[in-house]
């Protein structure tokens, strides 16, 4: 078992390895075979690791030691890893299978790059759920910010995707900072790195040292994950390939912050107040994104927003301390978000990758298998029953509702609202972009090619997970609850007791948003509502949703043109003092060796008397001291 | 003022001519030849000196071997007469100044300098036993040394 | 040596002061009665042979290979 648990890890490692290093101009087929093969075998050893129930700290060899300070190279493996790891190389073998199809337009070398560096994410992300210390977290932690980088950066040909992928490295650093300050607080209060003796050394009643542990622990999460206010990076980062969207910025790494939370719950229970901005924090974000996510054409954009969103549910559910529920988010939004993505890529790849909705329409008739997909996922996003997102956010919700104090039911009413607007902008996208009618716009005017199986296939076992997946735990409308069961050793007993008065909340939700994603009908659809009589009666609202709250602007102003301003000042004063001073010396000296060089006149004579001079000097000098 | 005293006048008087002649005349050839009274007369008064192997020397190699090199120089290369234009307009000047700082110099040296008779010499004193062992034994290393600074000149040239 | 501009004429210069020095080391070393003043003016004499075969030797190699008028004419090393 101790050498499975390492083998999760070390085929991910051995795939990139191969396809970075002996690969990158080989067998297109070898890289096909080898960039998903990988990432199933590791999927396999989770399985046969589940079989067997295995839960334990496996420690295989002393990583770092300094005094007093250790740390081992050691994998933990529990419930909570264990389901993030199905999560992770279930989903993400399923999406790097999907790409196989998606690249198929890369040079052979390109085509290598994108699995391998795929194949590192895959490692890092299964590092950072892995991780029995906060070190080792700490190097997934960075090494998924890393390979983020490099495939948003993919198509390091577009400006636009460089800059993309600087962003979203930079806000990820900020929260890197964030996570190494909280896990040097951890130690330098609890000197214990390793989780299973951290936990037990941490206090149950609430301090300053808790708190601030949490705090810049969040810090790594929120930037991570996308949530406010380190959130601008996720939208941008849509400049990559479309199945690391659906891969990195939808199904497993954003929800990175998620599983830092619930990993270190007994940290969070422990606070108040850190804790309380979890929950609140994924509020906000949560209605911030949904509203953002109503005006977006493009179609990627949309799905970002509606991820931040969607993350937010789940921070809100670990905030109130449901951390079972949000994980069953999480593991309902890889299923649907990731389809959602990868329809979408099917839709994108056959219309030449133009990807404003605005030029979309007719697909219903003429990708009817992509849109069919596209439709559960939808439904599932918009939280209709019986799809698994139905149960996941209702579950959420329920939970906050049921938690009967003050923010309980201050996130349950916005989780409530954003609910309603995720059905309508849901709804949005599919008329808009499905339904309607060819719009004159569109890149391929006639039929267009359905994707290929590679690429279908994975899309429809996303379907059937989506439709089916939400009877893991329909706790929503009272019944069974497999996933808490699940997660209970890791996570503990279930805090909130449920009353029965929540089921009323969960009606009135799915009623509507169901609503709202049928509203979306008639704006687009039936013309009842016109968008553009809205547009013009609301014209400032929908320019504050347009310019995303002009977040990007504010962060020009405040931190972006004041050290622009800082460096243009060091510029001109570095010109003006230290360049010209380097520069003076530099004149006076070749001045001086030019006054100098006239005594080099060349003339013989001139230098005897020089010498004569200098004899006579010299002889004056002798017999002046032997005088004195 | 015996017999030496006048020789020793006459050979300074000679000497000093020649060492005008050196420095005045235009000619080269002159130049060379006036050299040549110089060395002549000074072996003169090396002799006066008691300095027997110097004065062999002197004749032999400076006054015999190198003048005649440079009388082989000068017929080689034909009359080289100084014209053209100056182009150093200082250089006179400084070195009258200079020239006359030393002249000074030697004056305030020699001021006050009480004069006296040497001893008898030694009837072996700067004879080609003296030099000899004196070459041989204590100086060998010098010697040595510029037996090799003669060859590389020879080589060299 | 210090006003003449004909470089044979300044080589045989030389020669005359290195003459002088030699007149004096000889006149010391018989006011002394010390043999190294004359061994000293061997080694001048031997170093002053050396000195006017090497630059006779450069002399006449420049005049060779050059058209000059004097020694000033040399002055391209100046900085």
């Amino acid at each position: 078992m101790q050498a499975l648990a390492l083998a999760i890890l070390l085929f991910p490692a051995a795939g990139g390895i191969f396809l970075g290093v002996f690969n990158w101009r080989g067998s297109r087929l070898l890289t096909a075979m080898v960039g998903p093969g990988v990432i199933w075998a590791a999927f396999v050893c989770v399985l046969i690791l589940l079989g067997n129930n295995v839960d334990q700290d496996f420690t295989y060899w002393t990583w770092i030691r300094a005094g007093s300070f250790e740390v081992p190279f050691d994998i933990l493996i529990d419930h909570l890893s264990l389901f993030m790891c199905l999560v992770i190389t279930g989903v993400g073998g399923l999406i790097v299978t999907y790409a196989v199809g998606y690249m198929e337009h890369e040079t052979d070398g390109s085509y290598a790059r994108f699995f391998c560096y795929m194949d590192v994410f895959v490692l890092a992300m299964l590092i950072l759920v892995l991780a029995g210390n906060t070190v080792f977290l700490i190097v997934g932690w960075a090494g998924v910010g890393l390979s983020s980088y490099l495939l948003i950066g993919f198509y390091y040909w577009r400006r636009s995707a460089v800059i993309a992928a600087r962003k979203a490295f930079v806000m990820n650093v900020i929260g890197d900072i964030g996570m190494i300050l909280g896990a040097f607080v951890l130690f330098v209060s609890y000197h214990q790195v390793v989780y299973l003796k951290l936990f037990p050394a941490l206090p149950h009643t609430p301090d300053a040292t808790t708190e601030l542990a949490a705090f810049l622990l969040l810090v790594g999460g929120i930037a991570k994950s996308a949530q406010l206010p380190l959130h601008t990076w996720l939208p941008d980062a849509m400049e990559g390939p479309t199945p690391v969207s659906a891969l990195i910025h939808a199904a497993t790494m954003v929800t990175a912050g998620v599983y830092l939370v619930a990993r270190f719950h007994p940290l969070y229970d422990a606070t108040i107040y850190a804790h309380a901005a979890v929950a609140i924090i994924g509020a906000v974000t949560a209605l911030f994104a949904a509203s953002i996510a109503l005006v977006q054409t493009d179609i990627k954009r949309v799905l970002a927003y509606s991820t931040m969103s969607q993350i937010g549910y789940m921070f809100l559910a670990v905030g109130i301390g449901a951390y079972s529920a949000g994980l069953f988010h999480l593991l309902s939004h890889a299923f649907f978000k990731a389809l959602l993505f990868m329809a979408a890529g099917n839709v994108i790849h056959a219309l030449h990758d133009d990807q404003d909705m605005r030029h979309y329409g007719g697909l219903w008739h003429d990708m009817r298998r992509s849109s069919v997909t596209f439709l559960a996922g939808s439904l599932s996003l918009a939280g209709i029953i019986p799809f698994v997102g139905f149960f996941s956010k209702e579950n959420v919700l329920g939970e906050a509702f049921s938690r009967g104090d003050g923010l309980g039911y201050a996130v349950w009413f916005i989780g409530f609202v954003t609910a309603v607007l995720t059905g309508f902008y849901t709804g949005r996208m599919w008329w808009f972009a499905f339904w309607r009618p060819a719009s004159e716009e569109r890149p391929v005017a006639g039929h267009l090619h359905e994707a290929p199986l590679v690429m279908l296939v994975p899309v429809a076992v996303l379907a059937v997970l989506t439709t089916v997946g939400g009877f893991l735990q329909i706790k929503a409308i009272g019944g069974w609850a497999l996933v808490d069961d699940f997660l209970k050793p890791v996570l503990g007993e279930e805090r909130i007791r449920t009353n029965g008065l929540e089921y009323l909340a969960t009606v009135l939700t799915l009623v509507l948003a169901a609503l709202a994603f049928a509203a979306a009908y008639n704006f687009w659809i039936r013309g009842t509502w016109s968008p553009a009589g809205w547009r013009a009666r609301y014209g400032w609202g929908a320019r504050v949703l347009e310019r995303k709250y002009y977040f990007d602007e504010l962060y020009d102003w405040a931190f972006v043109r004041p050290l622009d301003r800082l460096a243009g000042f060091t510029d001109r004063e570095d010109r003006s003092l230290i360049d010209t001073g380097a520069v003076d010396v530099g004149a006076y000296t070749e001045r001086g060796a030019g006054a100098l060089s006239l005594t080099q006149t060349g003339f013989l004579r001139s230098y005897v008397l020089v010498f004569v001079a200098g004899v006579v000097i010299a002889a004056v000098l002798v017999l002046w001291r032997a005088s004195s | 003022m015996g017999p030496a005293t006048i020789v020793f006048w006459l050979a300074s008087a000679v000497a000093l001519a020649g060492g005008l002649g050196v420095v005045l005349f235009k000619e080269p050839i002159r130049n060379v030849l006036s050299l040549v009274l110089v060395m002549l007369s000074l072996a003169v008064l090396f002799l006066l000196l008691s300095a027997q192997f110097v004065f062999a020397v002197q004749v032999i190699v400076y006054a015999g071997a190198v003048m005649v090199l440079f009388l082989f120089v000068i017929t080689l290369l034909g009359p080289v007469r100084e014209q053209g234009t100056v182009r150093l307009p200082w250089q006179i000047f400084i070195s009258a100044v200079v020239i006359a700082a030393f002249a000074g110099f030697l004056v305030a040296m020699l001021r006050g300098v009480s004069y006296r008779t040497p001893d008898a010499a030694d009837p072996i004193f700067g004879s080609v036993q003296s030099i000899g062992v004196g070459l041989f034994t204590d100086y060998l290393f010098p010697f040595e040394l510029t037996s090799i600074l003669l060859l590389v000149a020879a080589v060299g040239c | 040596m210090l006003i003449r501009r004909n470089p044979l004429v300044m080589l045989i210069c030389i020669e005359l002061m290195l003459n002088a020095v030699n007149l004096t080391l000889v006149a010391f070393s018989r006011q002394l009665n010390n043999r190294e003043g004359q061994l000293f003016a061997l080694m001048t004499m031997t170093v002053a042979a050396a000195e006017a075969v090497v630059g006779l030797a450069i002399l006449v190699d420049i005049f060779r290979v050059r058209d000059l008028e004097d020694v000033d004419d040399l002055s391209e090393l100046k900085g």
